[in-house]
């Protein structure tokens, strides 16, 4: 068994998520979380435009006249997240290969500005359509970024640049140093998008299309479900291995999610990460809320009655670590089994509840650190069945944990007798 | 006074671990500042003087970048075991940051 899990553990785990540590996939994960806060920020406004109250109390007709101011700070923030991402994996990537981040920032918005196209509209005068600036926009965007950012490395590292004499000031010099690549990444989008006119939206569209859809399928759900908990199993924070490839489509589905409720209508996808996040991972990845709870119940031994009492508070807000870590749950084979089964159910669960229109699917992003049953009502733009949900799930998180835990706990006791009666009154950690 | 810096993933659940670490320092008489930050921020904040690096066990497949931060800055560095990283692991831990911290 041992070895089985330490070929895992170098063959498996490990590679992988040495893959995600990639320049790219890093610099893409890092510039889309640059933006959450702006992404929360903007969904919550959707709340407030669409209120989960009656729609003929004062509240609901309040909202329902005034939905084009309330849906501002959306429209400026969520709905154009792309333009924010762009900038974020722009400066990471450039940050990553040691070259001047705000130039490669600033240089990969541009790019991406170039692909988006300006319209006369009369009465307003030129304007940038926002759809495509969107989460529509989010793969075009990650092109054109890596696009930028290695043009600008190409340069420097060919020493391709004007040089100024050392008599300029350093600041100065800068500028004048980023001007070749400028000049050629923008050249070059001119040429694809000005001259011969291509929409590069609609053909990544294209492009991208069977992973969208993949996606947001029941497999689509579980194998990231499965792959997070199995690198959490080796210790490898598995969302930020497993995120650093899926994120960006399940930040167009709540991106589209939430741009479907804003216009009115119906909520195309399932799988945003909210959904995950609410639905299946109660108490930080693995379920394990469901764990700390049956700890609480049913400890025997000192160390797990200690660490129940003393994971219970950040479980609840999603911070499993000390749980993971601590029990262990690494490295554990009794415990990893129900660790990876657990969120597997709740996954299915979750996934025919909300594709029978059983509970609304997400599209608000409210910070993870909530308690589930909040962040379940919010995201679902304040959808009552979702709590219903979260307790189900939570309940048979209980249930199919308590067993291996009992068992878990019962080897647990019997160290304790063990050292106590060889006089040593320390346990061993 | 012995100043140690974490860094996890998002310097959420390392917040915890340091509790327990002050704890223990307390308990053993070692006055110990300790700050958790995330990956991201990790790069900019070990060059303000800090005397030891832990990484947390989730991240430790990024372990190389963040020694190569750490190296720059001429403070060392080391992953946390997983056994340490618990809020009943502080005196294992207080014992590797000191150990740590005398090289």
């Amino acid at each position: 068994m041992d070895k089985f899990v330490a070929f895992l553990e170098n063959n498996l785990s490990t590679p992988m998520a040495k893959l995600s540590e990639q320049k790219h996939l890093r610099a893409i994960r890092d510039g889309v979380v640059s933006a959450l806060p702006f992404i929360i920020f903007g969904s919550l406004f959707l709340i407030i435009a669409f209120p989960p109250v009656a729609a003929d109390s004062a509240v609901g007709e309040w909202a329902a006249k005034h939905i084009a101011e309330i849906l501002i700070p959306y429209r400026l923030t969520m709905f154009i997240m792309t333009l924010y991402i762009t900038f974020g994996i722009g400066y990471s990537l450039s940050q990553s290969y040691k070259l001047d981040p705000l130039s490669g920032g600033l240089l990969s918005l541009a790019a991406f500005l170039f692909t988006i196209g300006v319209k006369m509209m009369d009465g307003v005068g030129f304007v940038l359509p926002m759809t495509n600036l969107g989460g529509h926009g989010l793969f075009v965007g990650m092109l054109v970024s890596i696009f930028a950012v290695e043009i600008l490395r190409l340069c420097k590292t060919k020493n391709i640049t004007i040089k100024m004499p050392d008599s300029v000031p350093t600041s100065v010099a800068r500028s004048f140093e980023a001007l070749i690549p400028v000049t050629i990444v923008l050249l070059v989008m001119t040429v694809i998008t000005v001259v011969f006119g291509v929409d590069m939206h609609s053909l990544v569209d294209k492009a991208v299309a069977p992973l969208i859809s993949a996606g947001d399928t029941l497999p689509g759900v579980l194998v990231p479900v499965f792959l997070i908990t199995f690198f959490w199993s080796f210790g490898i924070h598995g969302v930020s291995v497993v995120g650093a490839v899926a994120r960006p489509v399940w930040e167009v589905y709540l991106a589209n999610n939430s741009a479907a409720v804003a216009a009115g209508k119906a909520i195309p996808h399932i799988a945003p990460e909210t959904f995950f996040q609410w639905f299946i991972w109660i108490g930080g990845s693995g379920a394990t809320l469901g764990l700390v709870i049956a700890m609480l119940l049913t400890a025997k031994s000192s160390y797990s009655k200690a660490m129940g009492k003393a994971t219970i508070v950040p479980s609840i807000f999603n911070i499993n670590e000390p749980v993971i870590f601590g029990m262990p749950i690494v490295l554990n084979p009794v415990l990893i089994i129900p660790f990876i089964i657990t969120p597997l159910i709740g996954a299915t669960l979750a996934y025919v509840a909300t594709s029978m229109g059983l509970v609304n699917p997400t599209y608000v992003m409210v910070p993870w650190t909530l308690p589930a049953p909040i962040g379940a009502y919010l995201s679902t733009g304040g959808d009552w069945r979702a709590i219903v949900l979260v307790m189900v799930n939570l309940t048979i998180s209980v249930i199919i944990y308590l067993p291996f835990f009992k068992m878990y706990d019962k080897k647990l006791l019997a160290q304790e007798t063990s050292v106590e009666t060889t006089d040593n009154k320390k346990i061993a950690l | 006074m012995m100043k140690v810096l974490f860094v996890c993933s998002g310097g959420m659940s390392s917040a915890i671990v340091v509790s327990a670490l002050k704890k223990e320092g307390a308990k053993q008489g070692i006055d110990i500042e300790v700050l958790a930050v995330g990956s991201q921020e990790f790069d900019a904040e070990v060059r303000n003087g800090w005397d030891v690096a832990m990484v947390a066990p989730q991240v430790k497949h990024r372990f190389d970048g963040f020694k190569e931060s750490a190296d720059d800055a001429g403070v060392p560095c080391e992953a946390i075991p997983a056994q340490a990283y618990s809020p009943l692991g502080g005196p294992k831990l207080l014992k590797l940051v000191t150990e740590l911290a005398k090289l």
